[in-house]
């Protein structure tokens, strides 16, 4: 699929971003897995958005504020007439897609953390068992579709991060690539823990940590393919 | 004739070194910088650098001096003063540079009361004696801090922290960084990293709050007889090793909620500091100072 058609496709989304897709928009979506994948992303995270704002579930201001910032000082955001979708409202004329999309990852996993924290006492049913991936067998966890998604779009979103690094600083990149792997090595050592004690508080902690860790990595990653790349 | 067509050879040759030598040597030049900016009070100054060494040096003058040198042309050194704001940053001018031809080292004398504010990928940095706020921003880069005073920041993705004579508060936080905090004089430390050591060898001050956690690796405190502190130490899968004759928690603090977890929890002396360690599988280490 060539450039061009991509790029009508992601100002097409830009422009029309709540509604149905045209039937051009809709023909490319077919024959282009780049822009399927985009697609997806943007659906699980609309999914995930209308949900956790159903359940009035909102992370901290100031992690809010200061992510917002931070965008915007990258140049990922800016701001928009209010008329506009909620799309347009957070990316600019020109979206740079694999930052914009990490960066919504970095916002989901945000309200995910901070919903677990808001419900940090576990039940047998809580949000939280349901928040942690779906593979966990937690006792009493509802697996969400949301939290299955979540995962697998961050770690997506990674590599297009990672992809966008500068190659004039290897050991930039080098340096986040192992940092990575003892993250999610942490992550999956937690995840066994929990597995292991499903209502064992600290494992969770841990957990929680981890995945923390992993979004700072995420954040430092896009901050400096962002000012790198200038 | 042989002789003279050697002489000739090497007076040739001879002139050739010293027009290759002035060459290297207002190529040196070219790389070598120098600025100066005059501030009043307490200055802000921010360093970008992606890669070379920062080192940043507390005097007695009003003024910030910026001198160094960067490796090629490939890359242009940018300094603007805004009053008592001050920004360096090294940018890089050429796309297809080799690595090493980006790299920029810095010698920056600030006045001893100064904020600063650096980034850096790789290369060391190392501050010395200023007082004042400080932030580091650092992927690989290690950090050496020393006799300084402030509220210090620090986020780095694998680089190590050594921090020696260091005042005031310390917020820290690495995935594979190791910390290292040498006789301390900080009332507030909070440390964190997941696969780094974390060393504390220095007094806890009273009512001082000292929160170390890492996942794997090792914490280790060094405690003298005379100090007073709670301590709550726990690793989910590690060790406690204790050396400190602590007594059964004086404060009522609630116990550690791991119930399978090792762990140590009590009060030494009147308990006026507050210290927790934890770890996920790591080694916890409070040991008698030498």
């Amino acid at each position: 699929m060539s450039p061009i058609q991509c790029a009508q496709f992601e100002r097409i989304l830009e422009e029309q971003p709540d509604g149905p897709l045209p039937a051009p928009a809709a023909a490319h979506l077919d024959g282009c897995s780049d822009c399927r994948l985009l697609w997806s992303d943007l659906e699980a995270i609309r999914t995930a958005g209308m949900e956790w704002g159903s359940e009035e579930v909102a992370p901290p201001e100031h992690l809010w504020f200061s992510l917002r910032i931070e965008m915007e000082s990258e140049g990922l955001i800016q701001k928009r007439p209010a008329a506009a979708g909620w799309w347009a409202t957070w990316f600019g004329a020109a979206p740079r897609w694999a930052l914009a999309g990490a960066s919504i990852s970095l916002l989901l996993i945000a309200g995910m953390l901070a919903t677990y924290q808001t419900n940090a006492p576990a039940g047998k049913d809580s949000r939280v068992a349901s928040l942690l991936p779906a593979h966990l067998s937690v006792p009493g966890a509802t697996e969400r579709l949301v939290a299955a998604d979540l995962g697998k779009t961050l770690d997506g979103d990674l590599k297009r991060v990672f992809a966008s690094l500068p190659e004039r600083n290897p050991l930039l990149a080098s340096s986040l690539r192992e940092n990575l792997g003892i993250v999610d090595n942490l992550i999956a050592v937690c995840e066994k823990s929990v597995r292991e004690r499903p209502n064992d508080e600290m494992s969770r902690d841990y957990l929680y940590g981890a995945y923390e860790q992993k979004a700072v990595l995420l954040a430092t990653a896009m901050d400096r393919s962002a000012s790198e790349g200038q | 004739m042989k002789s003279g067509a050697i002489s000739g050879w090497s007076q040739g040759a001879g002139t050739m070194l010293i027009a290759l030598t002035l060459t290297c040597s207002a190529g040196a030049q070219t790389r070598r910088f120098e600025r100066h900016f005059n501030v009043q009070g307490k200055p802000v100054i921010t360093v970008q650098n992606a890669t070379g060494r920062i080192q940043v040096r507390a005097w007695d003058k009003s003024e910030v001096m910026v001198s160094g040198q960067k490796a090629s042309a490939s890359v242009e050194v940018d300094t603007e003063q805004v009053g008592n704001r001050i920004e360096i940053a090294t940018h890089v001018v050429s796309e297809n540079a080799s690595p090493d031809a980006l790299r920029a080292d810095y010698e920056i004398n600030v006045p001893t009361e100064s904020e600063l504010q650096v980034r850096s990928d790789s290369g060391n940095v190392t501050v010395d004696s200023v007082h004042g706020d400080m932030s580091f921003d650092t992927v690989a880069a290690d950090l050496s801090l020393q006799d300084v005073e402030g509220y210090l920041m620090i986020k780095s993705i694998g680089g190590s922290t050594v921090c020696t004579r260091c005042a005031g508060r310390l917020d820290a936080n690495s995935i594979s960084g190791n910390f290292q905090l040498l006789q301390p004089s900080m009332d507030n430390v909070r440390v964190q990293t997941s696969s780094g050591n974390i060393l504390f060898d220095g007094g806890f001050m009273n009512r001082g709050i000292y929160v170390l956690k890492n996942y794997s690796g090792t914490i280790e405190v060094r405690f003298s007889s005379t100090d007073s502190f709670d301590v709550r130490a726990t690793s989910l899968y590690g060790n406690v090793i204790n050396q400190a004759p602590v007594v059964p928690d004086r404060h009522s603090m609630p116990a550690p909620r791991g119930g399978l977890a090792k762990s140590l929890f009590g009060s030494m002396n009147d308990g006026r500091a507050k210290v927790e360690l934890s770890s996920f599988s790591g080694t916890i280490k409070i040991s008698k100072r030498e």
